[in-house]
């Protein structure tokens, strides 16, 4: 055997090793790229016999055959619409969480937005009219200021007490 | 002045309690959701029947093998409560109509492997002599769009689903529906 040879002899193993592991590390990120998928699609759709919970979330037997029925079709090569078509034919628009976008199901994602358009304009309106009250300068009278003194216990107007800076009185000394 | 000023509030909160109130009151809103297969052409499937079945319907049940024949087809669960209430119902009808044409079809479905056995405790405790057979995967109530168990179908002898009853059917429907699946 040459020393090159022996050299190099150990080198097909390792990379017969590396090429092993390129190949398993490649089909686990397939895997659990599939796996998102079917979860991202699961997460659209309402498990049938549960009370408010997704595909996705739910543990019931009839959730987990909805995700493996996902997982097939994604294999087969369906696209997202496809899969969820198919679930919408045996149950309806009633399947999916997000109402689709058309119909009567547009007031469920228009109304939010009109709502809330609303309501920014009359806190709108209602703060411009209270800060225009605001600035407006109150005109009382006489009978309303004797009011508010008696009620803050003011007994004489500050136009009636007597100056702190005495008066000078007398002439000089 | 300070009713007028409490006035929007007290509408917004009487609104919001009025929806609250209606939410509890309303039940299960689900049970009011009809099947989009009625009137529609029921989905075909095969089911292995249990043991006690084959030497009358053979291993298998194929619907296909029944085009012409009105149908009722029932899910239900060994766990499931009012499958229980249910299931002498069905006898005693499928006794009464057996021999007017009307196949009757249970499917034990929903229900984790561990729990498979308990399907053939539940037929023997009731007897039920009409075919019955196991849907391991569900595939078969995902394909009739089932939401729960109990859930029945009465399909027409042109394989239409006339009607899906949610929840356990009582003699009052089991009459009704019979009725309108003969004529």
């Amino acid at each position: 055997m040459s020393s090159v040879t022996r050299r190099t002899h150990w080198l097909r193993p390792l990379l017969a090793v590396v090429a092993l592991l390129l190949l398993g590390a490649a089909a686990l990120a397939q895997e659990v790229q599939l796996e998102t998928r079917v979860f991202e699609i699961a997460r659209q759709l309402r498990c049938p016999s549960c009370v408010s919970e997704s595909v996705s979330d739910s543990s019931a037997p009839i959730a987990q055959q909805m995700r493996e029925i996902i997982q097939d079709q994604l294999v087969a090569g369906r696209s997202e619409t496809e899969i969820l078509a198919y679930f919408q034919t045996r149950y309806g628009d009633w399947i999916l969480l997000d109402p689709p976008k058309r119909g009567i199901h547009l007031v469920a994602w228009f109304l939010p937005i009109i709502v809330g358009v609303v309501a920014v304009a009359v806190v709108a309106l209602l703060a411009r009219r209270w800060l225009a009250n605001s600035r407006k300068t109150i005109e009382a009278t006489p009978e309303e200021l004797a009011r508010v003194r008696s009620q803050l216990g003011i007994t004489r107007s500050r136009a009636e007490e007597p100056s702190r800076e005495e008066p000078r009185t007398g002439g000089p000394d | 002045m300070k009713l007028q000023r409490l006035l929007l509030p007290l509408i917004a909160v009487a609104a919001l309690g009025a929806l609250f109130v209606f939410g509890l009151l309303r039940g299960a809103p689900d049970k009011d959701i009809e099947s989009v297969l009625l009137g529609e052409m029921a989905p075909g499937f095969q089911m292995g029947l249990y043991d006690r079945y084959h030497p009358e319907y053979g291993p298998t049940f194929d619907f296909s093998e029944y085009a012409g024949t009105p149908m009722v087809v029932n899910f239900w669960a060994s766990w499931c409560l009012p499958c229980y209430q249910e299931a002498p119902i069905l006898q005693e009808y499928w006794r009464q109509y057996e021999d007017s044409g009307v196949l009757f079809v249970g499917i034990h479905t929903q229900n984790r492997d561990r729990y498979a056995e308990d399907g053939r405790t539940f037929l023997s405790q009731f007897g039920l002599t009409f075919p019955n057979g196991y849907d391991p995967n569900s595939d078969i109530s995902i394909d009739w769009g089932l939401y729960g168990v109990p859930e029945t179908f009465f399909v027409d002898r042109n394989g239409r689903v006339l009607l899906k009853h949610i929840g356990p059917v009582t003699p009052e429907v089991m009459d009704e529906q019979l009725r309108a699946m003969l004529q």
